[in-house]
C-alpha cells in the first residue's frame, strides 16, 4: 500500500489511500511503522482518500495508538470518509481514537 | 453436544531419522566386496553412523529392501546376474519411495551412468572403488535424503495443522446453538455460515429468568485459530455473565473488562445483545461497536435501531455502555446480523449493503424468524454468485407472534 508524508513542526502527516482491508493490513502497518521517527512528537492518519476499513484494519489503528501510547507520542486520525467515518461510528473507535475534520485540525491538537 | 470425528492422520513417511545410524544396502555380486567395505568403513561403522547390509544382485536386494524397510540408502553395482543394478534401480520406488540410490560404474562408462541418473540414481562411483570418495558420496546422499524426509515432516505438519483449522471451524461451529426455544408469543432462529478460515462471527440465545431471553450476535476481528479462541472466551464470559441476570449495558461493561483485561492481541469483539421480554415485547439493549440490527414490521416495512454508541470490545476497560430499549409490535422481527451480510461482495466488487437487505423484506414481508434468516442467505448467495465468501456471515432473529 502506497503512502505519503510530509512533516509539519514535529508532526508526521501520513496519507493513504484506497481500501484498508485483512489483504493490505499488515503491509499498512509495517509501511507506518517505517516513516515513524524518534523525533516525531504527534502521528497524523490523513484518510480522506480511505474509502473502505474493515476491522482488520481498525485492529491497526489500534496497534498504532497502543505503540505510539508507549512512546508518548501524540495521534490522531483526520478526514475521513462518510464511509469511514459510519464504521468508526459504530464500532465506537471514534470515542477511542482523537479524530478530526481536517488535517490542519488534527495537526495544530498535536503540536 | 457433539463433537465431529477428529480427522484422519496423515500417513506419516517412516519417522524421519535424521541423525542415524543409517543403514546401507550394498548390492554387488562379487564376493570380495563384503570384507573389504565392513574393512574400510570399520571406523563409521564403530562410530555408529553407517550399518551395512549385503546382496548379491537385484533380486535380492528387492527382496532385502522390502524385509528391512529401515534401509535408507542402496549402493549398487551395475553388472550382476539375474537382475542388473539398472532394472534394479527401475523396481526400488515401487518398495521404497523414500531411499537413495548411488550406482558403481566401470570408469568412464558414460552411458550407463546417464541411464543410472535417468532411472533415479542420486549419484555414481566408479571402479576400482577409492573409498575416501565412496564414504564422501555415501555422506552427501545422506544428508539430501535427511533435507528431504525434514521436508516431507514439514508439509506432513502442515496438512496436520489445516485439519486441526477444519476441526477447529467444526468445533466452533458445534458450540453454536441450533435447535431454539419454541414459545407461543416468539419465535427465534439464528444461523451462521463461517468462512473458509476459521472465524470469528457466533451468536447465543440464553435463557433467562422470568421467561426472558438473551439474544447476542458478535463479531471478533480477526480469524484463525486465535480468533476462534478469542471468540470463544468472549462467547463464554458472554453466557456466564448474561446468566448474572445483569441488564445488557452492565453485562457488556463487564465483558468488556473482563476481556481487556487478558488481552495482549489487540483484538476486539463487537457484540450486540438485548434481553427479550415475550410478554410485552419489550427488547433491553446495548450496543458494543456492532452494526445496528434491523427490525422489520409485518408489511415488510423496516428500520435500522438508532444508534447508541458504544466501544467494540477489548479495547480498553473501564467503558460503559448505555442501554436502551424498543417494543416490538405483534408480527415484527428483530434481524441482528453480522457485517458478512451486508459486505458481501459481488462479481462486480459491489457490496450487499443495507439497501438490498431492506429490499429483501419490501418484496416478501417474513412469517416466521427462521423465514426471516432463509431470505436473507438466500438473497446474499445470489448475489455474490460464485464469489467466494470472505467472511463469516451470521443471522439471528427474534419475532414477536401476530396477535
Amino acid at each position: 500500500m502506497d503512502i505519503n508524508t510530509v512533516r509539519t513542526g514535529g508532526v508526521l502527516v501520513i496519507k493513504a489511500e484506497g481500501r484498508i482491508d485483512g489483504s493490505n493490513s499488515a503491509d499498512f502497518l509495517g509501511s507506518i511503522q517505517a516513516v515513524i521517527d524518534d523525533d516525531d512528537t504527534g502521528v497524523v492518519l490523513d484518510f480522506g482518500g480511505i474509502d473502505y476499513i474493515s476491522s482488520a484494519g481498525l485492529r491497526v489503528i489500534l496497534l498504532l495508538a497502543k505503540e505510539l501510547r508507549g512512546t508518548n507520542t501524540g495521534f490522531g486520525i483526520c478526514s475521513l470518509s462518510s464511509a469511514v467515518q459510519e464504521i468508526f461510528s459504530i464500532s465506537g473507535f471514534d470515542q477511542i481514537i482523537t479524530v478530526s475534520d481536517t488535517e490542519e485540525q488534527a495537526v495544530k491538537s498535536l503540536q | 453436544m457433539t463433537f465431529p470425528a477428529p480427522p484422519p492422520q496423515p500417513e506419516m513417511v517412516r519417522g524421519p531419522n535424521t541423525t542415524g545410524p543409517y543403514k546401507i544396502l550394498v548390492v554387488d555380486d562379487e564376493p570380495d566386496l563384503q570384507p573389504l567395505i565392513l574393512q574400510r568403513m570399520r571406523r563409521p561403522i564403530r562410530n555408529g553412523q553407517y550399518r551395512f547390509v549385503f546382496a548379491q544382485n537385484g533380486i535380492e536386494a528387492l527382496r532385502t529392501l522390502a524385509s528391512e524397510p529401515d534401509i535408507d540408502l542402496v549402493v549398487s553395482d551395475i553388472n550382476m546376474p539375474q537382475m542388473d543394478g539398472l532394472t534394479l534401480l527401475e523396481q526400488i520406488p515401487s518398495v521404497n519411495p523414500n531411499i537413495r540410490s548411488i550406482i558403481i560404474s566401470a570408469y568412464g562408462d558414460m552411458q550407463n551412468i546417464r541411464t543410472a541418473m535417468n532411472r533415479g540414481a542420486f549419484d555414481f562411483v566408479t571402479k576400482p572403488l577409492d573409498f575416501k570418495d565412496l564414504r564422501h558420496t555415501i555422506d552427501r546422499t545422506l544428508r539430501n535424503l535427511v533435507e528431504w524426509r525434514e521436508a516431507l515432516a514439514s508439509r506432513d505438519q502442515l496438512v496436520m495443522l489445516q485439519n486441526e483449522l477444519d476441526l477447529a471451524s467444526k468445533i466452533q461451529l458445534s458450540i453454536l446453538p441450533t435447535e431454539f426455544p419454541t414459545h407461543e408469543l416468539y419465535q427465534v432462529h439464528a444461523h451462521m455460515e463461517p468462512a473458509r478460515n476459521v472465524g470469528g462471527d457466533f451468536y447465543d440465545v440464553i435463557m433467562l429468568e422470568r421467561d426472558h431471553i438473551g439474544v447476542a450476535v458478535a463479531d471478533v476481528s480477526d480469524k484463525g485459530v486465535p480468533a476462534s479462541l478469542f471468540m470463544m472466551s468472549s462467547r463464554t464470559l458472554l453466557k456466564g455473565t448474561a446468566i448474572g441476570g445483569y441488564g445488557p449495558g452492565q453485562l457488556l461493561a463487564d465483558v468488556n473488562d473482563l476481556l481487556y483485561a487478558d488481552n495482549e492481541t489487540t483484538m476486539f469483539v463487537t457484540i450486540f445483545y438485548a434481553v427479550y421480554s415475550p410478554v410485552t415485547g419489550e427488547m433491553n439493549y446495548a450496543n458494543g461497536g456492532h452494526n445496528p440490527p434491523l427490525i422489520i414490521h409485518s408489511d415488510g416495512s423496516s428500520d435500522f435501531l438508532p444508534q447508541i454508541g458504544g466501544v467494540a470490545l477489548g479495547i480498553a476497560d473501564g467503558l460503559t455502555y448505555r442501554q436502551s430499549s424498543i417494543f416490538l409490535q405483534p408480527g415484527d422481527t428483530a434481524l441482528l446480523y453480522t457485517d458478512g451480510v451486508t459486505e458481501a461482495m459481488n462479481a462486480d466488487s459491489e457490496e450487499f449493503g443495507t439497501d438490498r437487505l431492506q429490499a429483501i423484506f419490501r418484496e416478501r414481508p417474513p412469517r416466521s424468524a427462521q423465514e426471516t434468516n432463509d431470505l436473507v442467505f438466500e438473497a446474499v448467495h445470489a448475489f455474490a454468485g460464485d464469489v467466494a465468501q470472505s467472511d463469516d456471515i451470521t443471522c439471528l432473529a427474534i419475532s414477536r407472534a401476530q396477535k
